[in-house]
């Protein structure tokens, strides 16, 4: 009979190696994990032996005490050098891998050492594990409750972004009423088969979860990914039009909206700047030194335009002095839409230049920004 | 001896106790009872909230004077009954009387009265606070940045009022007499707050947030006022002083501020304090007009030196009275009291006449110059700025002469 410390050592062994095995294709790099991996295989492979050698440092032999109940079988050490398996990839892969072990071996020594203790409360193995239950109970549910909802949740997610928006939000309205319905149906019908509950549940539970697994391998859908090639989120861009998916909700921000210094109006061709204070429009705008400062454009007009503020000059090669155009644009805007700029200027506009917001396409039509 | 008598003993022994501490301490309570009364007398209370100058203050006046007195008057009906109940039914022995629970319509009694009155506030209240809210009616506009620890602000061109070109200062918000101004008030690095009791309450100067708040003064006068929001090291020395001037006074401190630099005298020891300015001082204060050797004008590059990315521009800094914040004076005791102590009819003219040298604080400006940081509490050890990446936040100490602060001063002065 193999004694419990050679199960833990060889379990650690046997996942070291196909975790050796792994990193090799994974990492195509043998040097650090390489070699740490080999050490924690011959070194557990060593202890193992030991173990079986020694039956676990056990000197004496001891008559078994056929009064007692024996014990009962233990996942927790496959479960520990599983864990001990993740510390080690993670020390040479990532630090996610690592605090993953971390967690396991932490989580698993408790259970270990708690299902230890209650095997020995008494010789009734009902009240063993009735003790156990009491003590780690409280912990495991919340836990496991835990794990489980992110499960479903980052399944559900990866769902969301693997079909496209509309299926997305008729989805989002089939799951939410079907989780309606069955709540209805759980509370009007409380002496419902508690089997057949757990069933729907669990059921429901790994359709999603299946689901997710199959969107994940799919991928997420093409806008998102070409948005995210092409970095649009970051709102940069002046030149011809480069993304066609940007963010139309950008200016939806509800700090940004409940602090506008200025909304610029295009009207009938015509640019003018509502400031807040000011009860009639203006041509120009005095903004701070050194701070941000929000701005709305709204677009009235039947085209689609953007807002440019045309910030003079920047260095973009020292010590060559060599300069580009410092602009900052919203995206296109639609007819009746609404883009935002922040803009933050540290420095007045140089003598006989001024800081500028316009409208490609519009001519002649500007606003003065100007830094005290 | 059974629990209720050694219950009894040891509130007796406190009680004991008690009354020697109040012996004992009996003066200084007296003191301090006398000096706290005495306190309401004051006359020089330049932050009282009390006072109002201003329609603004005036219609928060009207509100507190009134839920004061029955808030006072409920306070008093309760301290009295609890004296009375404290007395009346001071444990002498007597057996515990008999307990009783829920009496309806005395709970519905004392809940009513107090939601009705709660009720009638509410409606006044919230009347005040949409008047205080309005925008619509605004006359002039006057930004307000709050940063550590002072505030800027900057008049947009408003040509019904002279400003054809932005103004920017510091310290001391300049307004005209019977005029709804409205603050945009807005900050750089942390959470300031802005308030001069005498003409408004308070509101919070948020990053990345404009909040407006009304100003309108009755009379000429100079009001006080401090940062209610504690905003690090030197919260307390961050101080602001609103000047009131009749409309005429306040076109020509207009007219002032937007006169062109005038560069100090050849030869003359100012001219060898601008030398300084522009070696030191350029870093980060901003003298508009000020042109360098080459002819090139200077622009002051706060944003690579201070934190909050801004300091004090110091065109026209004698037309102040106060700098670092409103901290110091700029005018001597003297000066300053006949500043302050004018009537509503010279006020204007005292403060339009600045600082000239006669009047000048030289001690706490030569002080400032040789070493900021003992002046005015401010993270500026060089050694420490890890936090900030290496900016300041205050002026630093900057190693200066004797000879060289006495250089600055004189081109200071001319910054009228």
């Amino acid at each position: 009979m193999f004694s419990t410390g050679f199960k833990y050592f060889i379990g650690v062994t046997v996942l070291s190696v196909a975790a050796l095995i792994m990193s090799l294709f994974v990492l195509d790099q043998f040097a650090i994990a390489g070699v740490a991996i080999s050490m924690l295989i011959a070194v557990t492979a060593l202890l193992a032996g030991i173990a079986v050698v020694t039956r676990d440092g056990q000197t004496t032999t001891a008559t078994p005490d056929s009064s007692k109940e024996l014990v009962t079988q233990s996942m927790w050490p496959l479960v520990t050098s599983i864990g001990v398996v993740l510390l080690a990839l993670g020390l040479v892969t990532s630090a996610l891998v690592f605090f993953t072990g971390l967690v396991v071996v932490l989580g698993a020594l408790v259970e270990w050492m708690v299902q230890s203790w209650s095997e020995r409360a008494s010789k009734d193995v009902n009240y063993n594990a009735l003790a156990r239950k009491r003590i780690l109970n409280p912990i495991e549910f919340p836990v496991l409750a835990a794990l489980g909802l992110g499960v479903i949740i980052y399944s559900f997610s990866r769902i969301m972004l693997a079909v496209d928006k509309s299926t997305g939000a008729l989805l989002f309205i089939l799951l939410g009423s079907v989780v309606l319905i069955a709540g209805i149906l759980f509370v009007l019908k409380p002496n419902l088969n508690r089997s057949l509950v757990v069933a729907i549940c669990a059921l429901g539970a790994v359709g999603i979860f299946a689901t997710g697994i199959l969107s994940a391998t799919t991928g997420m859908r093409e806008e998102l990914v070409e948005a995210a090639a092409e970095g649009h989120f970051s709102h940069a861009e002046c030149g011809p039009e480069e993304s066609k998916y940007f963010d139309k909700l950008a200016e939806g921000n509800l700090s940004l909206r409940s602090s506008v210094d200025a909304t610029i109006e295009l009207a009938d061709g015509k640019l003018t700047a509502r400031v807040v204070g000011f009860n009639q429009p203006q041509n120009s705008v005095t903004i701070r030194r050194a701070t941000s400062t929000n701005f709305i454009f709204h677009n009235l007009d039947a085209n689609e335009y953007r807002l440019v503020a045309d910030l003079g000059n920047r260095a973009v090669a020292e010590p060559d002095g060599k300069t580009e155009k410092n602009l900052v644009c919203t995206q296109l805007t639609a007819q009746g839409s609404e883009q935002s700029l922040v803009l933050t200027i540290n420095k007045p506009a140089p003598v006989g230049t001024s800081y500028v917001l316009s409208v490609p396409g519009i001519e002649g039509q500007t606003i003065e920004l100007v830094v005290p | 001896m059974n629990h209720s008598q050694r219950h009894r003993n040891l509130k007796n022994q406190l009680a004991s106790v008690s009354l020697v501490v109040v012996k004992k301490y009996r003066k200084i309570s007296g003191v301090a009872l006398a000096s706290m009364l005495a306190s309401s007398c004051a006359t020089n209370a330049p932050q009282d909230t009390w006072q109002p100058k201003g329609p603004n203050a005036k219609l928060i006046d009207d509100l507190q004077q009134p839920v004061f007195a029955v808030a006072g008057i409920i306070g008093l009906i309760v301290a009295v009954a609890v004296v009375y109940t404290v007395i009346k039914y001071k444990d002498r022995g007597q057996p515990i009387p008999e307990q009783t629970h829920g009496k309806p319509a005395l709970e519905i009694t004392l809940t009513i009265i107090p939601a009705l009155i709660l009720a009638v506030v509410a409606v006044f209240t919230f009347g005040a606070i949409f008047k205080l809210a309005k925008t619509d009616d605004t006359e002039m506009i006057i930004n307000v940045t709050g940063q550590q620890w002072w505030w800027e602000y900057d008049y947009p061109v408003q040509n019904e009022f002279g400003i054809t070109q932005p103004i920017i200062s510091s310290g001391q918000l300049v307004m005209p007499v019977g005029t709804k101004v409205l603050l945009r008030e807005t900050s750089r690095d942390v959470i300031h707050s802005y308030w001069i009791p005498a003409l408004n309450g308070k509101r919070d100067a948020v990053p990345g947030r404009v909040q407006t708040l009304r100003l309108e003064a009755d009379a000429p006068g100079i009001f006080a006022g401090q940062c209610t929001e504690f905003c690090g090291l030197s919260h307390a020395n961050m101080r602001m002083e609103a000047i009131a001037l009749s409309k005429a006074d306040f076109a020509k401190w207009v007219s002032n501020q937007q006169a062109k630099y005038v560069a100090p005298a050849k030869d003359s020891l100012a001219q060898q304090g601008e030398a300084v300015f522009l070696n030191q001082c350029v870093r980060c204060h901003q003298v508009n007009g000020l042109m360098r050797a080459d002819g090139t004008p200077v622009i002051a590059a706060p944003d690579e030196n201070v934190w909050s990315g801004a300091a004090p521009n110091l065109s026209h800094l004698m037309s102040r009275n106060t700098f670092a914040g409103a901290t110091f004076d700029l005018l001597s005791k003297q000066c300053r009291d006949e500043v302050w102590g004018a009537s509503s009819d010279e006020i204007g003219a005292k403060y339009l006449a600045g600082v000239s040298e006669d009047c000048l604080n030289q001690k706490d400006l030569r002080s400032w110059l040789r070493n900021a940081p003992e002046m005015k509490p401010m993270y500026a050890n060089p050694t420490q700025l890890a936090a900030t990446g290496g900016k300041y936040r205050g002026m630093p100490y900057l190693a200066l002469s004797e000879d060289d602060i006495t250089k600055l001063v004189a081109y200071l002065l001319t910054l009228k």
